[in-house]
């Protein structure tokens, strides 16, 4: 068997008071493609950032070719040949490929850039590792597989040992993902380690050699890809995390009327021909991974983005919804998952905050009644239990959760009867949660229809009364509380070609 | 924990209430300085004169306000006012709207108002650059009155009822009186009514409130209108002041009026705004000036007021901001705090989101 060229282990990383990672454990062989696997938040992309640098492990051990090492930043790192391929590249457009390649140690020759030895390298090097791209072009002209190519051989150029790939496939069509293997194998006969990060079972099965699968921040064990099953591996991602009981049976009556119905809903690259329907007092939850088009289905619902087609129903009427405020018009509302950027006014208070979208009922068409603003905004946050010291104070200094409350709060002042929750838990804390589980529920209880995009399986499986599971867009599966299982969303979750029964 | 919430929530109330003051003691001060330096300078002839040119200004300041409470910028307000007094006067004095002078008043609110709408679309529809936009139709405005009037001054009768009623009435400042009114009707708009509500929160978080179901479109597109309205109602002023309008005039007007604005307290970034500061604003501005010019005037020096009064003014602009950048300062690493907390929560809740996304 070849040297083991990485071994990372016992590494623990709080943030706040969070535990990112505790006890995880990774190792790398020369010449392996090892993939990292686990659910979103498993605590894989913190664990690489721990490995390059831009993260201080709280402890535990890093060995690096039989040193023990700990980088302070991503250039030492680099300095020591570890590279990292974002999903997301870190390229300039309007510079040419082999300027790219060299930025920042660019060949000179009399006091200037020597771009004719630059361009001759940049060739030689693609001829190294078997690509064929015209180093003079600009960047951006290229395609975003051609482009992570480019970035592939930067690394190379910098004789990196070690290549870290996040999630590299997500942007490629399949041809492009072939020549990436290409590529991949070729780096592995020169015996340069490769971590691989992808959701995709079958792209694990074709390349990688090992699985280490993760899971709340811990290590859960490595497997040979050629001994074990995606059911295995999935199995291994899941777990029995599930810390809250999961609904047994759905909370909706059978004769409930439907109160909204998308049929065909296309936008952008996002969203292709999704369709469900949605009952009087129903918790429908919208279950994939990241990047699956489940916010982008809610954004074009709401009018919030534009769609290429599809056709909306509310209570059996056909309705046209081009911005939020027809959306907000007909009852529906969204609730982003970044609060900040898309709920508050942080510079604002509570009360404002709480009547932003009902200012004609307070006068807003005359006079604004301020006291009536107040006491109505008093009066729902105490409802919701809202923590906060008065109804003046700026929003920014309110609690994740209890700035989620005043959003609801504005909402059921507006008599909304469809809300959309994206992500409703995120950035909020552990018992806080359970508050927003129960507003949930008592929200539905009263009638109040809701769709709710979740990443974590065990929120979705606790609340939802049905579950939709998107993949890439497209909807996948379907399916009543009483069959879901874990694994089976899963299964659903990484379904990347034409859908199968289920 | 609720105590510290409580202090952070008095302390705002006491930042907004001490910014007024703060102007309102520099212009104090300043009044105090320059009777001091000359007596003349509280001279009742001479305070009527500044009221005279205060309202222009003023009135400028409090449209602006509300594209500045966007989060944008209007360069456009004072070419537009004498763009609107030329060809208003020049209407007037070719005889083309008969003897009846009152006609001028409609036609400058209607250039005003016209011009504003242009910005709006512009900038709400077509998503330009408010700089960009307002900067052309800056020049805009400047140009085409100049092509249509043609001469180089244009005269409004001096000592009809026009002046009387909006600038000066037997040794009385009427136009101050205008002001007033103004700034009450603006203090509606801005504070008491959905528009301004709406204004300011396009200005504190526009996608926000854009999902919040409001047509953040519409009310941008009114600020602009209401900037452009302004600009129009100001020719008024401006034609009733100093009847005798160039139409090579107007220019660094608007950037006088804009100075008011952010010296009054109205924040640069959007979101805050302060009708009466703006007010206070333009009166401090037009003390200086006045003062200034009082001042060489008796000490025999020999310099250029106009250039005095530009440093100084720069002078008193940078301060004032300077403070909103402080206060906001203090509040951006409040957020970045807030931020690094939530990295935390998202590592844990949620591996490094922006990288996955496609």
């Amino acid at each position: 068997m070849s040297k083991v060229i990485l071994r990372m282990k016992d590494i623990r990383k709080e943030f706040s008071g969070v535990v990112a990672l505790k006890n995880a454990f990774f190792e790398l062989k020369e010449g392996e493609v090892h993939a990292l696997m686990g659910e979103n938040g498993a605590g894989k992309s913190t664990l690489i950032k721990v490995l390059c640098g831009i993260h201080r492990p709280d402890r535990g051990e890093i060995e690096y070719f039989g040193e023990r090492v700990e980088f302070s930043d991503i250039a030492r790192s680099q300095a020591a040949g570890i590279s990292v391929i974002h999903q997301e590249l870190n390229m300039m457009n309007h510079l040419t490929v082999a300027q790219n390649i060299y930025i920042g140690r660019e060949p000179v020759k009399n006091g200037m850039i020597d771009d004719s030895k630059m361009i001759d390298d940049a060739r030689k090097l693609f001829e190294r590792i078997g690509v064929r791209i015209d180093p003079t072009v600009m960047l951006g002209s290229l395609t975003v597989g051609k482009q992570q190519m480019v970035e592939i051989a930067k690394a190379i150029s910098r004789e990196c040992r070690l290549l870290v790939l996040d999630e590299p496939t997500a942007a490629l069509t399949e041809p492009e993902v072939e020549e990436l293997f290409k590529i991949m194998n070729e780096l592995r006969e020169k015996g340069i380690g490769m971590i691989y990060i992808s959701h995709r079972m079958d792209e694990i099965n074709k390349i990688s050699d090992r699985v280490t699968v993760m899971r709340d921040g811990e290590y859960v064990g490595t497997v040979d890809t050629d001994k074990t099953t995606k059911d295995e591996i999935v199995r291994m991602m899941v777990g029995r995390m599930v810390s809250s009981e999961k609904k047994e049976k759905s909370n909706v009556s059978e004769n409930a009327e439907t109160v909204l119905e998308v049929v065909d809903l296309c936008a952008g690259n996002e969203v292709k021909n999704v369709s469900f329907t949605l009952k009087k007092g129903e918790i429908l939850g919208f279950a994939g991974l990241m990047g699956a088009g489940r916010t982008e289905t809610a954004r074009a619902l709401y009018g919030a983005d534009k769609k290429e087609s599809g056709d909306i129903y509310i209570n059996g009427k056909r309705a046209v919804i081009n911005s939020p405020e027809d959306a907000v018009r007909r009852g529906i509302c969204y609730l982003s998952e970044d609060r900040k950027r898309y709920g508050l006014l942080l510079s604002k208070s509570v009360s404002e905050n709480t009547v932003l979208a009902s200012l004609e009922k307070f006068g807003g068409n005359g006079f604004l009644n301020d006291r009536e603003i107040e006491r109505v905004s008093e009066e729902k946050n105490r409802l919701l239990r809202t923590k906060t010291p008065s109804m003046k104070q700026t929003i920014r200094n309110l609690s994740g959760g209890n700035q989620q409350k005043v959003i609801v709060a504005r909402w059921l002042i507006k008599d909304s009867d469809i809300f959309i929750f994206d992500e409703p838990t995120r950035g909020i804390d552990i018992g806080a949660k359970g508050e927003m589980y129960e507003l949930m529920e008592s929200l539905a209880a009263e009638g109040k229809s809701i769709i709710m995009i979740s990443s974590e399986l065990a929120e979705i499986l606790r609340l939802s009364d049905r579950i939709i599971v998107m993949c890439e867009g497209r909807i996948t599966a379907d399916m009543d509380i009483e069959d879901a299982t874990q694994e089976k969303i899963m299964k659903f979750a990484t379904l990347r070609n034409d859908p199968e029964k289920g | 924990m609720d105590n510290l919430m409580n202090r952070t929530g008095k302390n705002r109330y006491r930042m907004k209430v001490g910014q007024n003051i703060i102007i309102l003691f520099a212009l104090a001060l300043l009044v105090f300085v320059f009777f001091l330096l000359n007596p003349n300078f509280t001279d009742r002839y001479n305070l009527v004169s500044m009221a005279q040119s205060l309202s222009p200004y003023a009135i400028l300041g409090l449209g602006v306000t509300f594209v500045i409470a966007t989060g944008g910028i209007d360069l456009s307000i004072g070419t537009v006012c004498i763009a609107a007094a030329v060809v208003a006067g020049k209407m007037y004095t070719s005889g083309l709207l008969g003897n009846n002078l009152w006609l001028t008043i409609p036609i400058m609110i209607g250039i005003g108002i016209n011009f504003g709408l242009l910005n709006g679309f512009l900038v709400a529809y077509l998503k330009l650059p408010a700089f960009i936009a307002t900067l052309g139709t800056m020049m805009l405005s400047r140009g085409l009155s100049a092509l249509i009037v043609a001469d180089p001054n244009i005269f409004f009768p001096g000592g009809s009822w026009f002046n009387r009623v909006f600038s000066n009435n037997n040794g009385f400042p009427t136009g101050i009186l205008w002001v007033i009114g103004f700034a009450f009707v603006c203090s509606y708009f801005m504070y008491k009514n959905k528009i301004g509500r709406y204004i300011l929160s396009i200005g504190s978080n526009e996608e926000a409130t854009r999902l919040s179901g409001i047509n953040t479109q519409s009310y941008k597109l009114i600020a602009y209108a209401v900037s452009g309205l302004s600009a129009g109602i100001a020719a008024i002023f401006w034609a009733a002041a100093f009847p005798t309008v160039a139409a090579a005039t107007g220019n660094g007007m608007e950037l006088d009026a804009i100075a008011g604005v952010y010296i009054g307290g109205t924040s640069a970034a959007g979101g805050v705004a302060s009708v009466s500061g703006t007010v206070i604003g333009a009166a401090l501005l037009v003390v200086i000036r006045n003062g200034l010019n009082m001042i060489l005037a008796k000490f025999n020096l020999n310099l250029n007021s106009t250039y005095v009064t530009y440093v100084l003014t720069g002078i008193i602009v940078v301060v004032a901001v300077m403070m909103d950048v402080i206060k906001t300062g203090k509040r951006s690493k409040l957020r970045i705090r807030k931020r690094d907390d939530k990295t935390g929560n998202d590592i844990r809740g949620n591996a490094s989101r922006p990288s996955q996304k496609a």
